[in-house]
């Protein structure tokens, strides 16, 4: 890893200055983001932490084309300049569709879900704060079972959506997760999508220190540890072919995995959990891994 | 081009913001701790006498940068071709690595380099001298310590003279460490490279002898006295003419000889020269035995040369000590007596004591006694002498009085090469302040090593430590002139570097900089991090991350 990253551009496309919280992941994420297309490209943003951290008006920190948009039409507003975009003839400027786990899980699903009916050429990400950020924390589809967030002060009861497996069943050409704390394997998959056509759906894990409650110098720490217990893994499934990556691919034994513990307990969002949460939490994740490893025995999904 | 609207007027119909650099402000001032980048000291660096800075000569591997790794190591070490295979590597002790999978090989690397650039030694660009100052420095004795110091005086200028009794350089490297170990060619090399800096040599002259120490005193600026410890200790039982030295031994054989002195031999004592004794012997046919009044963990030897001495075949006799020595037709009969070992000494090892009634007699063909070295300082004259004999020299600095300095064996008994080395470099810093008529002063002492926690481990992959090879004992002990260890390929030294934490100095990974949320830390030119106070908001990221741990959070002052 050490050795590619020396050959990522020096240039950067999200200016300092801006105003996310310090440790913030969905910034790393957005810096991977531009490592791996460079500024040619169109950005559709709905209302989220990521319209908010370049600062107010008239200035930005982004120095790349950005929609900011309502939040719900993501999908919508992307189709729309994909559309344009053709009738203009323009073929070489990727449309990045660049919204949170609440623009994408709950607000958004609808018309995520009509692009990628509709095979909409263009590429989806969510970043995946595990919660409404900007607003201050409040539950959304995709906070895991037993997080504390403003709206579930005594951890949340219900669990988190299956979000790519949800785009799986659109049958779109590439769905992949990613996490900024294994950068390469991020930046690959995003010019993997790039070369693809249709509708790409990325789904990345975006550690937050504040909504998660942890010190802002663990962040990469944090998404290591989700890697390396488990709780998220890193796969593609392209053309429904389904394969994990490296280092999820050597995780299949359960003896190589993390205990989730090590996972949760960084966190204090989940201070509150009981030895029987952890205990279910992590049966959840074996059983996920049963499931991945069918998956990939068999490819297809 | 950017516009930025300064009236209502100017705003444009629907909202369009303008990339700007803290579109929101300084973010700098949010920070309570700032990441700063210090580099630290290894524990490689911090364990080797001689204080190599192996991280930086890994780091150059790395970069494929050869020539520059060499140079970084002749800074501190001029001979790694030859504490690449006599060093005992304390450098090795302590490597963080170890406790993640195996330590790295240090040695091999240092082998490697040695080797390579004695092939380019001589080459220019490798050794350049600094204009002459005119200034004459007598150097006696060309163990490493002399050696040492000669390269380092030549370098800055001086007009260095080196007198050495023995008719070749090298002093233990040349005439007490057996081939197996060290090639004679190799320390020849070594020589000749020196000699083509502009180094006088006088070999052949005992000083004391034929010059006296005060006519070298007068006719040089300096006089180095780098004179080793050659003097055999005596048992003090009665019998001990019948026993040979063992440096004089091992002087004979590397001036040529090839013939044990009998079949069965007693090799007394368990230090270096006594193992060197051993397995010279067992090369040159001889069947060994070493007697020793300790245990195995109490002997002073390196420990890997005792496991291969166990391996060539050679007998040991713990707890045995002799008591007297007689010839009996053609025999020598050495009486022992069997020891036990009582409570730690001033040196922490467990004192033996006799234990009564328990001697006994064994018969060799000869003894060779190896029980411990001193200088022979009955020449040098009595103001700088202790009233033990002793050189009365500042260990430290090397400084004597008047213009006399001594430096290695003769100062800190028999110790080892990279140690001499060190005090020869050392002491010719202290000597070029002399010269300048400035205070003589230490280098700064150096600060405690990285510990493993610095280190993010993450970053590294299980590997194995390279494996060096060795001949195995039916082999080796058949030749006394085969290398019994061999070096290693590139691969293997470029998969080492690869290996090295590289604690306390940046590896130039650019790790920091792929995870600054807030594009803060600028990699100019391959060189260091670089951090933009005025935005960085002190999420300390780069220093959890940092794979090296070069990055430090310092809290900001009020
Ligand atoms: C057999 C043996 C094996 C060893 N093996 C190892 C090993 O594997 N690894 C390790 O690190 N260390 C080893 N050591 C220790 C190491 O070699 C010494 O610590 C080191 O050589 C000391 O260097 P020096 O320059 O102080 O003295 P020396 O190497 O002893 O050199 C002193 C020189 O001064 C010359 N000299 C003496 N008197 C005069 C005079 N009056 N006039 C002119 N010249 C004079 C001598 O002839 C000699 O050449 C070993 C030592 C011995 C004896
Ligand atoms: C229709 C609508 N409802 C509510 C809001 C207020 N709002 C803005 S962003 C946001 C939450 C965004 O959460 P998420 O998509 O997870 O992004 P994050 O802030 O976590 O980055 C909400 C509720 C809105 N802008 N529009
Ligand atoms: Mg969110």
């Amino acid at each position: 890893m050490m050795e590619s990253i020396k050959e990522l551009s020096k240039e950067e496309y999200l200016l300092k200055g801006h105003i996310a919280c310090a440790g913030c992941g969905l910034t790393i994420s957005l810096r991977l983001l531009f490592k791996a297309l460079g500024n040619k490209l169109v950005m559709v943003v709905p209302a989220c932490c990521t319209s908010v951290i370049p600062g107010p008006y008239p200035y930005t920190s982004f120095a790349v084309p950005v929609q900011n948009i309502i939040f719900e039409a993501t999908g919508a507003t992307a189709s729309g300049v994909v559309a344009a975009f053709r009738q203009r003839g323009i073929k070489d400027v990727p449309v990045v569709g660049w919204a949170g786990d609440g623009g994408t899980f709950d607000i958004g699903i609808q018309a995520l879900s009509g692009a990628a009916e509709r095979e909409t050429n263009f590429i989806y990400i969510c970043y995946d704060n595990e919660a409404y950020g900007n607003t201050g924390i409040q539950r959304s589809g995709a906070t895991p079972y037993g997080a504390w967030t403003t709206t579930t002060p005594t951890g949340k009861k219900e669990r988190k959506k299956d979000m790519p497996f949800i785009m799986a069943a659109h049958r779109i050409p590439y769905i992949a997760t990613a996490c900024p704390s294994y950068p390469m394997d991020f930046i690959n998959k995003i010019r993997k999508a790039k070369e693809i056509k249709g509708t790409k759906f990325i789904h990345i894990l975006a550690p937050c220190p504040t909504g998660w409650r942890y010190d802002t110098s663990k962040t990469v720490e944090i998404g290591r540890l989700a890697v390396q217990t488990g709780m998220w893994a890193l796969f593609e499934i392209e053309y429904g072919k389904f394969k994990l990556n490296s280092p999820s691919d050597r995780l299949i034994d359960k003896a190589k995995r993390k205990p989730v513990k090590e996972y949760l307990s960084l966190q204090g969002r989940f201070r509150k959990l009981t030895e029987d949460d952890i205990e279910k939490i992590q049966r959840w994740v074996d059983e996920d891994w049963e499931r991945y490893r069918k998956l990939a025995l068999n490819q297809y999904v | 081009m950017v516009v930025v609207p300064k009236t209502r007027k100017e705003m444009p119909v629907t909202a369009l913001s303008v990339p700007t650099i803290g579109s929101a402000g300084k973010t700098g001032f949010w920070r309570d701790f700032k990441p700063v980048w210090v580099e630290l000291v290894s524990p490689c660096t911090y364990d080797c006498p001689a204080n190599n800075s192996i991280p930086k000569i890994f780091e150059k591997v790395r970069n494929g940068k050869l020539d520059e790794a060499a140079k970084i190591f002749l800074e501190t070490n001029p001979f790694p071709s030859i504490t690449g295979r006599v060093c005992p590597h304390l450098c090795e002790r302590h490597c963080n690595r170890g406790e993640y999978d195996e330590i790295i090989s240090i040695r091999s690397i240092e082998r490697f380099l040695g080797d390579y650039v004695l092939k380019k030694k001589g080459e220019r660009g490798f050794h350049e001298i600094s204009a002459e100052t005119g200034k004459k420095i007598a150097i006696i004795g060309s163990g490493p310590a002399g050696l040492s110091a000669a390269y380092y005086l030549r370098k800055i200028g001086h007009n260095v003279t080196i007198f050495e009794s023995e008719k070749k350089l090298g002093g233990v490297l040349a005439y007490g460490i057996p081939p197996y170990r060290l090639p004679k060619q190799i320390v020849e090399k070594e020589v000749a490279a020196l000699a083509k800096m502009g180094i006088k040599i006088k070999t052949g002259t005992a000083i004391g002898k034929g010059v006296t120490f005060e006519v070298i005193q007068k006719e040089f600026d300096v006089a180095l006295l780098a004179i080793g410890a050659w003097k055999e200790r005596d048992i003090g039982i009665p019998g001990e003419e019948f026993m040979m030295s063992g440096l004089e031994f091992l002087k004979e054989v590397n001036k040529g000889l090839r013939e044990p002195p009998g079949m069965a031999v007693a090799v007394i004592g368990g230090g270096n020269v006594g193992i060197d004794v051993a397995r010279t012997l067992k090369r040159l046919g001889a069947e060994p035995t070493i007697l020793y009044r300790r245990t195995e963990k109490e002997m002073p030897a390196i420990d890997e040369e005792i496991q291969k001495a166990k391996e060539d075949g050679i007998e040991f006799r713990f707890l045995t000590q002799p008591v007297e020595a007689s010839k009996r037709n053609g025999k020598i009969v050495l009486k022992c007596i069997k020891m036990r070992l009582g409570e730690p000494d001033a040196t922490g090892r467990r004192r033996p004591i006799p234990i009564e009634g328990s001697e006994f007699t064994l018969e060799f063909d000869a003894v060779i006694k190896a029980v411990g070295e001193r200088p022979d300082t009955t020449w040098i004259p009595r103001k700088f002498l202790n009233e033990k004999g002793w050189i009365k020299a500042d260990p430290a600095t090397g400084f004597v009085g008047e213009n006399v300095f001594a430096a290695g064996d003769l100062v800190s008994g028999p110790a080892t090469v990279v140690e001499a080395i060190s005090a020869g470099r050392k002491t010719a810093r202290s000597i070029n302040q002399y010269l300048r008529g400035e205070e003589i002063k230490l280098e700064a002492p150096l600060e405690k090593p990285v510990k493993i926690e610095k280190i993010n481990i993450e970053y590294y992959e299980p590997k194995e430590r390279v494996k060096t090879f060795e001949l195995p004992p039916e082999e080796r002990t058949k030749s006394l002139d085969k290398e019994e260890t061999l070096g290693v390929s590139l691969e293997e030294v470029e998969s080492e570097a690869d290996r090295c934490f590289s604690c306390g100095y940046c590896r130039s990974c650019r790790i920091c900089w792929i995870f600054c949320p807030d594009s803060s830390i600028e990699i100019k030119d391959d060189s260091k991090p670089e951090f933009d106070y005025d935005y960085c908001k002190g999420c300390g990221i780069c220093s959890n991350e940092c794979p090296c741990g070069v990055i430090t959070m310092q809290r900001e002052e009020e």
